[in-house]
């Protein structure tokens, strides 16, 4: 197991909803560890995107901490909590949010430039990544309203890794994808996995799942479940899914 | 209808701070429009009401005492059939010191009894002490209205002119209404007591003037060449009438009037812009709720409508306020006017007055608003859905990423600003108009921050700071030789009275005349070069462009009918004299006035001299003036000074009447031997033209600094406003992408940089283009009133151009502060 590179301590998050406060999130103590692919799950409404938010700093927690890679991050204003994304965050999003006036190459240097500088390796890198993903020289210049779902989603996940952030996390990053769009882009996953980057995913869909070395479940705002998986292997996959699916239901999934 | 207006009241508190924009905007564009639009033509029927209150004639002339004839009125009643041509007299004293208050102010004056003012006009008294205040006071006057309300003189204050060191308090006791003559660049005239008048006589020169009711087509410049060619004499006369008092009391202001409606209807155009910008981007940025409205069955027409009237309740709340508060400004106007004018100004200003402006400003946004609105027709639910077409983006990839340099940021502020060429079109021409309108009034009130001087150096003269007449005899180059040698003189010039020619039968101008032209301060040629022979000229830029004159070319002189050709060799920025001012050497002066004999010399004071007690010590030294030697009103002291003020007089008397030049005198007492000489009397008179023309153009420098100062605020103002709305507007049609790029880590200052970026290219494309539209507009605005080319310093232009530039980047910057407000996790759950 590699190092724990991103931890709670007794973290709320709560909303005010028409005066009532709604707790999402109470009083979570969890810990993510460098190289895990974690997997986030739990029922609709148990605040698996608002964990996934408070943990890589797109919000702020209501109370408690969340300490990144030994940085308090919860008392950061908005522009520091910016700054410490970029280089140490990556996103997909299930919505794949590209940049809509910008070409697939331009997308992926968006995200890279803000925290790097202009290089011909830098260019290369993003090149290199794009045709890594399956998306060739004839896409770069393409935008993303002429680009199919599945091929979105691929320059959303190199926008992402472009930085080669400490952690990736990914919103339902399979739920606006077909089937065959869905595999690749989970393929690519895998195969980010296996070259070390740490990533934390949050999934309702047991394929995407499957994915994972651990799996958090979550309910009533607390982590209820942990489960652990060997690496992604392709030729297992039949006793995986048995056993994440006998977890599951013991969760009442 | 219902709906609709709901649906309009739902956009308008969903956007309060747009809406609050909006109405500024109108607000500010119906007011300024309304106040200067109602109050042009208050300042012609002020001015001809307080005439006909008065009681005045419309046309009086004066001439020296020694230069009249009888026969100069018999040619008004007969030649020119001008009936009750009434004959009177008055004392002229031209730039006459003045103190009030402590400072000294030069006027042109004229002092007038008051039954030889009802020659003139009826003496209308506006406000006086009572008759017995009166009575009980030694010296009193009664001044023109212009001294109550535009230099706030008031009833009991001191008001002493002074001559030759010599002053000569007087009282306060009332200020009446004058039609003629109640303006600071021509004369003002004072009512004194008859005993006064007498005492004055002495000190300043007497004039006969003529009063009466002339017609349309007098000119009283071709009346004095009748009178001269009837008598074969030769004579300066002056003239007033009522439509060049008029034109000179209210050129100014109805120049300024026009000067801010235009810049008020530009300020219009670039809020109408603005507007009409606004509306597109909410119906593209609302493009989704328009589809969901459409699907829930509202009609296009009714979601076009509903904006519509977002834009007509907004812009008609500012339109009606404004409206308000133009007819609420109307005693602030009133008071301005009345400042400038010199004159009461009452007059309220009805409703009726302002509707058209207020009518006019909201049916122009709501044509725009109309027009525009109409685009939501084209969309069909589906389309509304997808955000239209114009979310799909097939464009050629511009300044691709790839080659970004050092800064991200800069890269994709010029990407944003290219792509969205067409509202920058918008916008650039919104900044030209606005930044046209600022830089003018930036330009001409820093030109008048430090009161007229900057206005003096326009006049196309040599304003030393004391001219000294020499009497007759006097060498005026020993003089001028004697005063260098002063240490508080920095430089001398010898040169003759000013005189006006006739020149190719066009208008005539006043000749200045020296030796030669070396340091010269205030005339400098902007073409050509300084005459140096007796056939040479300079004219000034007025002439030069009315009747196309240009250096090399030949005009000719008409003195009494001797013509003298001279060629141009230069021409000379002037706003003196009508503006047709002449230059040519001594010798050149007398080509064309054979009895011309220099005699004055122009003292130039050293820096930190105190001006008053080098006066003092010049009238010390050079005596005081022969007429008020000549009145005996000095044997007062010792025996010893008596004798001397006896032996003065008498000098005085022989100088001035017998044109004797050099006297000596001895006059033993007892033991005691009293001498003295001429040599006190070689000043004939002593002025300041400095001050002179100081309060003739203070009142100017001071309604340009207002009007200027007002515009540049408040069209600073109003940029600031439209900037705002274009950031905001920007912030909100791109809420998406910024949402995005902030979970990329962009901070809000990265993309508030951005966004000011991006309206960088259009912005500086627009001050380039408004620096020289204003350079265009200053030129023509300076020659037009001044008769001036002034030339725009470089320096200062690119320092200003680069201030609007940053004032346009930090009001941009601030206005997309709401940046700040969107955080990434309201951009996901969206």
């Amino acid at each position: 197991m590699g190092n724990s590179i991103l931890r709670t301590e007794k973290l709320c998050k709560s909303f005010s909803n028409g005066g009532v406060q709604q707790h999402v999130i109470k009083n979570l103590d969890m810990e993510i560890r460098e190289g895990d692919f974690t997997v986030i799950m739990g029922s609709s409404g148990s605040g698996k995107s608002t964990l996934l938010y408070a943990l890589s700093g797109m919000d702020k927690p209501s109370m408690g901490k969340v300490i990144f890679d030994g940085t308090e991050i919860q008392d950061l204003s908005n522009d520091e909590l910016a700054v410490f994304r970029r280089g140490n965050c990556g996103f997909v999003f299930q919505s794949i949010y590209l940049l809509e006036n910008q070409t697939v190459l331009d997308n992926v240097l968006t995200g890279a430039l803000i925290v790097q500088k202009n290089s011909p390796e830098l260019v290369n890198k993003a090149k290199e990544l794009l045709k890594k993903v399956g998306l060739n020289e004839e896409v770069w210049n393409k935008y993303p309203s002429q680009l199919s779902g599945g091929e979105a989603q691929r320059v959303g996940i190199v926008r992402a890794i472009i930085n080669d952030p400490k952690i990736l996390f990914a919103d339902e990053p399979t739920g606006q994808l077909n089937s065959a769009s869905s595999r690749d882009v989970l393929d690519i996953f895998t195969d980010i996995h296996k070259n070390g980057q740490s990533i934390v995913m949050v999934t309702h869909d047991l394929k995407t799942a499957l994915r994972g070395t651990r799996v958090l479940y979550l309910r009533d705002g607390g982590v209820v479940g942990d489960y652990r998986m060997p690496n992604f292997c392709e030729d297992d996959i039949k006793e995986r899914r048995n056993n994440l699916t006998s977890f599951l239901e013991d969760m009442g999934w | 209808m219902g709906k609709i207006l709901r649906l309009s009241l739902f956009n308008l508190r969903k956007n309060k701070k747009e809406a609050a924009a909006i109405v500024f905007l109108t607000l500010v564009s119906t007011m300024m429009l309304g106040i200067f639009a109602i109050n042009l033509s208050k300042v012609s029927n002020a001015f001809d009401e307080s005439f006909a209150k008065s009681g005045s004639v419309d046309t009086f002339i004066s001439f020296s005492e020694n230069d009249y004839r009888d026969s100069y009125r018999e040619i008004l009643e007969e030649d020119y059939g001008f009936e009750d041509v009434r004959r009177g007299n008055m004392i002229n004293g031209f730039s006459t010191g003045v103190l009030h208050d402590g400072e000294k102010i030069a006027y042109n004056l004229a002092f007038i009894t008051e039954s030889e003012n009802q020659k003139i006009d009826d003496g209308n008294i506006i406000e006086s002490m009572t008759e017995e205040q009166i009575e009980a006071l030694d010296h009193w006057v009664i001044l023109p209205s212009f001294f109550k309300y535009n230099l706030r003189y008031e009833i009991g204050d001191e008001f002493i002119p002074v001559v030759s060191g010599r002053q000569y308090p007087f009282t306060v006791a009332g200020f009446y209404n004058t039609g003629l003559s109640n303006e600071s660049g021509m004369l003002f005239k004072i009512i004194i007591s008859n005993e006064d008048y007498r005492l004055l006589t002495p000190v300043f020169q007497e004039y006969v003037f003529l009063a009466f009711n002339s017609d349309d087509d007098f000119n009283y410049r071709d009346y004095f060449t009748s009178c001269m060619d009837e008598s074969g004499d030769s004579f300066e006369g002056y003239g007033f009438t009522k439509e060049e008092e008029k034109a000179n009391e209210t050129k100014f202001l109805n120049l300024f009037l026009y000067m801010s409606i235009t810049l008020s209807l530009i300020t219009f155009v670039a809020s109408i812009f603005m507007v009409r910008n606004k509306i597109r981007s909410d119906i593209e940025d609302q493009m989704e709720r328009i589809g969901v409205l459409e699907a829930l069955g509202y009609k296009g027409k009714e979601i076009s409508l509903s904006y519509v009237f977002e834009y007509v309740i907004s812009s008609g709340i500012g339109g009606v306020i404004g409206g308000i508060i133009a007819l609420a400004a109307t005693p602030f106007m009133n008071n301005i006017i009345s400042v400038m004018l010199g004159r009461e100004v009452v007059s309220s200003a009805k409703v009726y007055m302002v509707l058209p402006v207020v009518i006019g400003v909201i049916g122009l946004i709501l044509i725009f608003a109309l027009t525009k609105a109409a685009m939501v027709k084209k969309f069909p639910p589906v389309v509304a859905f997808r955000r239209g077409i114009r979310t799909h983006n097939f464009k050629r990839n511009v300044l691709p990423l790839e080659k970004t340099g050092k800064n991200i940021n800069r890269r994709l502020g010029f990407k944003d600003s290219i792509r969205n060429i067409r509202t920058g079109a918008g916008v650039g021409l919104c900044i030209f108009l606005a930044g046209t309108t600022l830089l003018f009034c930036m330009y001409t009130f820093v030109m008048f921050f430090n009161g007229s001087d900057g206005l003096v150096k326009l006049m196309g003269m040599e304003i030393s700071d004391d001219v000294m007449t020499i009497n007759e005899g006097v060498d005026p180059y020993a003089l001028s030789e004697e005063l260098q040698e002063m240490p508080e003189v920095r430089m001398t010039r010898v040169t003759d009275t000013s005189l006006s020619f006739r020149v190719d039968g066009q208008k005539e101008g006043t000749v200045f005349s020296y030796e030669e032209f070396t340091d010269m301060e205030y005339i400098v040629p902007m073409e050509g070069r300084y005459p140096e022979h007796d056939n040479e000229v300079m004219i000034s830029l007025r002439r030069s462009r009315t009747y196309d004159l240009e250096v090399g070319d030949t005009i000719v002189i008409d003195n009494q009918g001797v013509k003298t050709s001279y060629i141009i060799t230069g021409i000379v920025g002037a706003m003196s004299n009508n503006q047709m001012n002449l230059y040519m050497t001594l010798d050149g002066f007398q080509r064309a006035n054979g009895s011309a004999v220099p005699n004055c010399v122009e003292i130039y004071l050293e820096d930190g001299v105190n001006r008053e007690e080098f006066e003092d010590k010049l009238i010390s030294i050079y005596g005081q003036s022969v007429d008020t030697a000549m009145s005996g009103d000095n044997a007062d002291g010792t025996l010893e000074e008596r004798i001397q003020a006896e032996a003065s007089e008498k000098i005085a008397v022989l100088m001035s009447t017998y044109g004797v030049t050099s006297v000596d005198y001895a006059v033993r007492v007892g033991d005691q031997l009293i001498t003295g000489n001429s040599r006190q009397f070689v000043m004939k008179e002593l002025q300041s033209y400095h001050d002179l023309v100081k309060s003739q153009l203070d009142p100017i420098s001071n309604i340009t600094r207002l009007f200027t100062g007002a515009g540049a605020i408040a069209v600073g103002v109003i940029v600031a406003v439209i900037l705002g709305i274009i950031a905001s507007s920007n912030v909100k049609k791109r809420r998406k992408d910024l949402g995005i790029m902030k979970s990329l880590g962009y901070s809000s200052k990265d993309l508030m940089t951005q966004i000011a970026i991006s309206i960088m290219p259009v912005t500086v494309v627009a001050v380039i283009l408004a620096s020289a539209a204003s350079i265009i507009i200053n030129k023509v605005f300076w020659f037009q009133i001044f008769g001036a080319d002034i030339k725009t310093s470089i320096p200062v232009l690119i320092l200003t151009d680069l201030a609007l530039i940053a004032f346009t980047f930090v009001m941009t910057y601030i206005g997309a502060g709401k940046i700040r407000k969107i955080s990434v996790n309201e951009l996901m759950t969206e």
